[in-house]
């Protein structure tokens, strides 16, 4: 088979091209599919986020139906309440409008970013006074079910002086409690 | 202290520079494509007096600006330079810039993120490119309430940028690997360790592309140098396929310059928009070339 593109040398290349979710083929040679990669490569410094952004929202896409048979089913739409971004718009953009969207947007997000980045959880560097639910629900416990807590994470951690020093001001604790009461 | 790529690094010849980014956004403001034109001007104002604090507790000066507001040709040079995006100069609404004086460290404001945090080394020392960014990260998130998840990490306007909100990249000069044709087969198998390769000067090593043995290698060279030499008018893809194969003939020591020479900083030089800035007027494109070829000619070093 020819090029495509020149119609000289043996194709060797089968190159599909997905732009925002339009599809395209070609048979190509070597020097045809060089040229045309790298032609894409100076297009793509331009913004190259626009292309990862839009591939993430075909698959996206992809996963979880048309949104708006979504909406003709549930008659609504899932959208954010904060800045009233709907499913739709992303899918279209690529983007999301708020940082309360990655709550909005939860369920159907959870998988996609799984895929992605290959996990769904961040584990790494947190801002500087950042405090996460967990710690905000253990703040404002009773000082008993915080030692408790810590008492748990001690034993699973086998740091069983640790534990035993905190097992020691719990029973502190208690006994005061029955002296007040 | 010196621009990044006057500095001495290690690797240089192969690896031009390292660069770390950092997506940032501030909890109190909605994401770049929902942000209206007042809250773009508060913000940016807002993240630009963030400078002082970062001068403060940084060993560099600061200089913070708007960027919607410059000149045309002042925007096109820093885009050559690698200090700004083309997509924050693009855009109408209010955008700003806080930079290092050395040029190492720059912060956009309303890019794609409320904070686009980057720093770049010299050479091959991508640690130290992430020391900095992080450093200025550190002080950032002690002024403002990031847009923070417990699950997902720093959010992001595109959720393909969220956790770290981190990239990492070198900029690479493989002129060789290009000549063999290898820079597709080598982009295949980076992509599946999660790095992508994509051109920058394009155009300057595409024409390297018909090299084979050494002897051709080592007389192309040497035209090119001549060319550089001589020339009365250059076109800057001209300029920067000759240059690129001049530093190939730097880097495999066919040629040795008597005098101290950068060709990156050359390269970045004789760019349409730095070109004019160095001219200090506008000018037309024939004009220019003439103006690239001069500039080239006194820069250029001697051979032994
Ligand atoms: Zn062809
Ligand atoms: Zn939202």
């Amino acid at each position: 088979m020819l090029c495509d593109k020149c119609k000289k040398n043996e194709a060797k290349v089968y190159y599909t091209e997905i732009v925002n979710g339009e599809k395209s083929e070609q048979h190509l040679c070597e020097e045809c599919a060089t040229e045309l990669t790298s032609f894409q490569m100076g297009a793509s410094i331009l913004n190259p986020e626009t292309s990862l952004g839009s591939l993430l929202s075909t698959i996206l896409g992809n996963y979880h139906g048309n949104p708006a048979q979504e909406k003709e089913r549930t008659g609504k739409e899932l959208h954010c309440d904060k800045c009233g971004m709907t499913y739709s718009e992303f899918l279209r953009v690529g983007r999301f409008g708020c940082d309360h969207c990655y709550d909005s947007f939860d369920k159907v997000l959870e998988q996609s970013i799984r895929n992605i980045q290959g996990s769904d959880a961040h584990t790494g560097k947190k801002p500087k006074d950042f405090e996460s639910k967990t710690d905000k629900i253990i703040k404002e416990m009773p000082e008993i079910d915080k030692l408790s807590i810590r008492l748990q994470d001690a034993i699973e951690k086998e740091e069983f002086e640790e534990a035993a020093r905190l097992r020691d001001q719990i029973r502190k604790l208690r006994k005061e409690e029955i002296n007040n009461a | 202290m010196l621009k990044w790529y006057k500095e001495p690094a290690k690797n240089s010849d192969v690896v031009i520079s390292s660069r770390i980014r950092l997506a940032r956004n501030l909890r109190k403001y909605p994401f770049s494509i929902k942000l209206s034109d007042e809250q773009a001007v508060l913000m940016v104002n807002e993240v630009k007096e963030s400078a002082k604090t970062i001068e403060q507790q940084t060993e560099r000066k600061y200089n913070s600006s708007n960027v919607n507001t410059l000149a045309e040709i002042d925007k096109t040079a820093m885009v050559e330079r690698h200090i700004i995006s083309p997509l924050l100069t693009a855009k109408e609404q209010s955008t700003g810039l806080i930079l290092s004086e050395d040029e190492k460290i720059s912060i956009m404001i309303n890019e794609e993120d409320h904070l686009r945090i980057q720093s770049v080394t010299g050479g091959m020392n991508i640690y130290e490119a992430f020391r900095m960014a992080n450093k200025v990260d550190d002080i950032t998130s002690g002024i403002f309430e990031y847009a923070f998840h417990e699950k997902y990490g720093y959010l992001t306007s595109c959720p393909t940028n969220v956790g770290t909100g981190l990239r990492a990249s070198y900029m690479v000069f493989l002129p060789a690997l290009t000549a063999a044709g290898r820079v597709g087969k080598l982009i295949e198998e980076l992509g599946k360790y999660g790095i992508a390769l994509r051109g920058t000067y394009g155009e300057a090593t595409k024409s390297v592309g018909s090299l084979y043995s050494y002897d051709e290698v080592e007389d192309k060279v040497h035209r090119s140098y001549g060319i550089l030499r001589y020339a009365r008018q250059l076109t800057s893809g001209d300029a920067m396929t000759l240059l690129a194969q001049l530093k190939l003939g730097l880097d495999l020591e066919l040629i040795k310059p008597k005098q101290e020479f950068n060709v990156h900083e050359l390269m970045m030089d004789i760019q349409p928009g730095n070109l004019q800035c160095h001219q200090d007027k506008n000018i037309g494109s024939i004009q220019r070339d003439k103006i690239r070829a001069d500039y080239i000619r006194e820069k250029l070093p001697e051979i032994i």
